[in-house]
């Protein structure tokens, strides 16, 4: 076996899979379970980041964050690598952004991954419903074969 | 000139609420509300609903209780059915319930409340946060983290979900449980013990500093409820309720969901969308009444588990009596995880614990049925009516937080009265008045059965009611 293939991967998947396209995080994590070529990745989907996260984090060596985003054309792909970053939780302290569970881990376990990114896709509807919209609908393969290269890299 | 002061939102808590408080022409706090600002309404739209969808849809109630609505709500249904749940089964929800007990107080405790308990209620509110917890003392990070994960990881296990699991159903359970599952609880439970005794270790540590707000946080006689088994021990799942006063007698006991209609009531105040719960015979408010961890161990005589108890002795030698202050909500909550989790081996080494069998069955047999258990804020009540189709014509939820009304209102006013003088407060006072609602732990996602997260504003107002201040986190 070799270095390459012991690496530790794990897939965050976040989002509401009620809620329309916030559920793109979940559809992209159920193609990536059912492709064998990713059988040696943890799949985790959540509906907040929460600190919990932070363990499974720090024993990875590669983390994506997936999910829906608001602030960007429906269907549109950003791919980021992501870092720690402390923030202030605000009002509600059990949900956190990627960045912020990268720094709890950081701290709570002194370890992070040696590469860690978010990919959202861009939402058009957040309303009730368990199906994807078309664009948000037409953006899942391309971001689960961003996924397979940046796991198999 | 009067004066109001707002908290809105007050923060860390589970769901939307605002404080006000009034001043009087001398500056001086006159009234203090704490309102719950926003409604959802399951009750109506069960309306029609076949019973046996009830568990899985009240469950969608709340993201931190669900196991609750999932136990209380079964319950109701398998009053309607008639049934009793097989053994194992009921064993079996009784340590979904204890795991999700132990996941719901690790929140409370360690990313809600250690802030003000570790940092200070006067430590800078740019870090009175997890963040700020985590960096002053990351052995109880780790612990907070691991003691959440440990009850969220049993819910996943025997759901297969860790919120909102399905796996409790009128009748029992859906699956019984298996070897590889029960190991890997059993594997869990050493670390989760190491975990409390550091997290009790610390808060005993600091209880001292706290005098002030022991004293007027919620520090008032009152009526407690919660259930409790014949032997006078916990109970979170089954048992029966009781009711003491403020010098420990009882007033009631024995009581179970079909008693509702006769002895609980439900009163509503116009600034609140919570109602306000109180045993009707001794009316509203006077029969106002607080429920969850604190009234729990005020009413067990015995925790029923080794190192619990011992817990317990030490717990009840705050007071003589019923402990009072609900800044002890606090302590309550970590004996009680103690109790979780050394209830849950106790519950693994049950001999039947692997049965197969699960599951009753059983069609409408009464055309009303309701259900109670103990949900980490208190006691959760549900009640239906049916058809004779089995579809719900009515439906009524009696949440822990509703019951906790009265005595929150009560606290904030005491608390605001205690430290707010002549007009004058710092943040650390608002924070103070924000923690004594924080002590309760209010669900209030569930107490209106509420959409959304939880922020919460405070308001100072003059008498003339115009807006002197206002908080928003």
């Amino acid at each position: 076996m070799t270095n390459h293939e012991k690496r530790r991967k794990l897939l965050l998947a976040c989002g509401n899979a009620l809620r329309s396209d916030d559920g793109v995080g979940a559809e992209i994590a159920a193609e990536i379970a059912q492709d064998t070529a990713c059988a040696d990745m943890k799949i985790v989907v959540v509906q907040q980041f929460t600190p919990e996260l932070a363990e499974m984090i720090a024993n990875s060596d590669l983390v994506a964050f997936v999910d829906a985003a608001a602030n960007i054309p429906a269907g549109e792909i950003s791919m980021r690598s992501a870092h720690p970053e402390t923030e202030e939780p605000g009002s509600f302290t059990h949900h956190l952004s990627p960045a912020a569970l990268l720094a709890l881990s950081e701290t709570l376990y002194g370890k992070l991954p040696a590469r860690a990114i978010t990919l959202t896709v861009g939402a058009l509807s957040f309303e009730l419903g368990e199906s994807l919209t078309k664009p948000v609908r037409a953006a899942v393969p391309v971001v689960v074969g961003k996924l397979r290269r940046f796991f198999s890299d | 000139m009067s004066q109001t002061i707002a908290i809105d939102p007050v923060t860390r808590l589970e769901g939307h609420g605002k404080i006000t408080i009034h001043l009087d022409h001398q500056g001086e706090v006159e009234d203090a509300r704490f309102h719950v600002t926003q409604v959802r309404g399951f009750e109506r739209f069960a309306q029609g609903r076949p019973f046996y969808e009830m568990p899985s849809l009240m469950a969608r109630v709340c993201g931190i209780c669900p196991v609750s609505h999932l136990i209380a709500s079964a319950k109701a249904c398998e009053a309607v059915m008639s049934v009793r749940i097989p053994h194992t089964a009921a064993q079996l929800r009784r340590m979904l319930n204890l795991a999700q007990m132990v996941q719901s107080h690790a929140l409370s405790f360690f990313y809600l409340a250690s802030p003000d308990l570790l940092l200070g209620m006067e430590s800078d509110p740019k870090t009175r946060h997890i963040f700020g917890v985590v960096a002053e003392k990351p052995e109880l990070g780790r612990a907070g983290v691991a003691l959440r994960r440990f009850g969220q990881h049993i819910i996943e296990l025997l759901g297969n979900k860790r919120v909102h699991p399905g796996w409790v159903i009128p009748g029992g359970v859906t699956e019984p449980l298996t070897v590889a599952k029960r190991d890997e609880i059993l594997k869990m439970i050493p670390a989760a013990h190491a975990g409390m005794k550091l997290a009790l270790s610390a808060y005993k540590q600091i209880a001292d500093q706290f005098a002030e707000e022991i004293e007027v946080f919620a520090n008032f006689p009152s009526y407690y409820m919660s259930l409790v088994n014949e032997d006078e021990s916990i109970e979170f799942t089954d048992g029966a309720l009781r009711l003491i006063d403020a010098a420990g007698d009882t007033v009631d006991e024995g009581l179970t969901a079909t008693h509702f209609t006769e002895k609980i009531g439900e009163a509503v105040e116009p600034y609140s969308f919570t109602k306000f719960t109180y045993y009707k015979p001794l009316g509203y408010p006077e029969g106002s009444y607080r429920v969850g961890s604190l009234a729990r161990l005020n009413i067990a005589k015995t925790m029923g588990t080794p190192k619990a108890d011992k817990e317990l002795v030490e717990f009840k030698k705050l007071a003589k009596g019923p402990v009072q202050s609900s800044f002890h909500y606090h302590h309550a909550r970590l004996v009680e995880m103690v109790y979780c989790i050394e209830k849950i081996e106790q519950i693994l080494s049950d001999p039947l614990i692997l049965d197969k069998h699960v599951r009753a069955a059983a069609g409408v047999n009464r055309f009303e049925g309701a259900g109670q258990a103990e949900a980490p804020r208190g006691t959760l009540m549900h009640h239906y009516k049916v058809d004779e189709n089995g579809l719900i014509t009515w439906a009524n939820l009696v949440i822990a937080t509703g019951q906790n009304n009265r005595a929150m209102n009560q606290g904030v006013l005491q608390v605001a009265k205690h430290y707010i003088k002549g007009g004058k407060f710092t943040e650390g006072i608002l924070n103070r008045v924000e923690a004594v609602v924080r002590t309760f732990d209010p669900c209030l996602s569930c107490s209106t059965h509420a959409l959304g997260q939880m922020p919460l504003s405070i308001e100072l107002r003059s008498a003339e009611n115009a807006l002197l201040a206002e908080v928003h986190r």
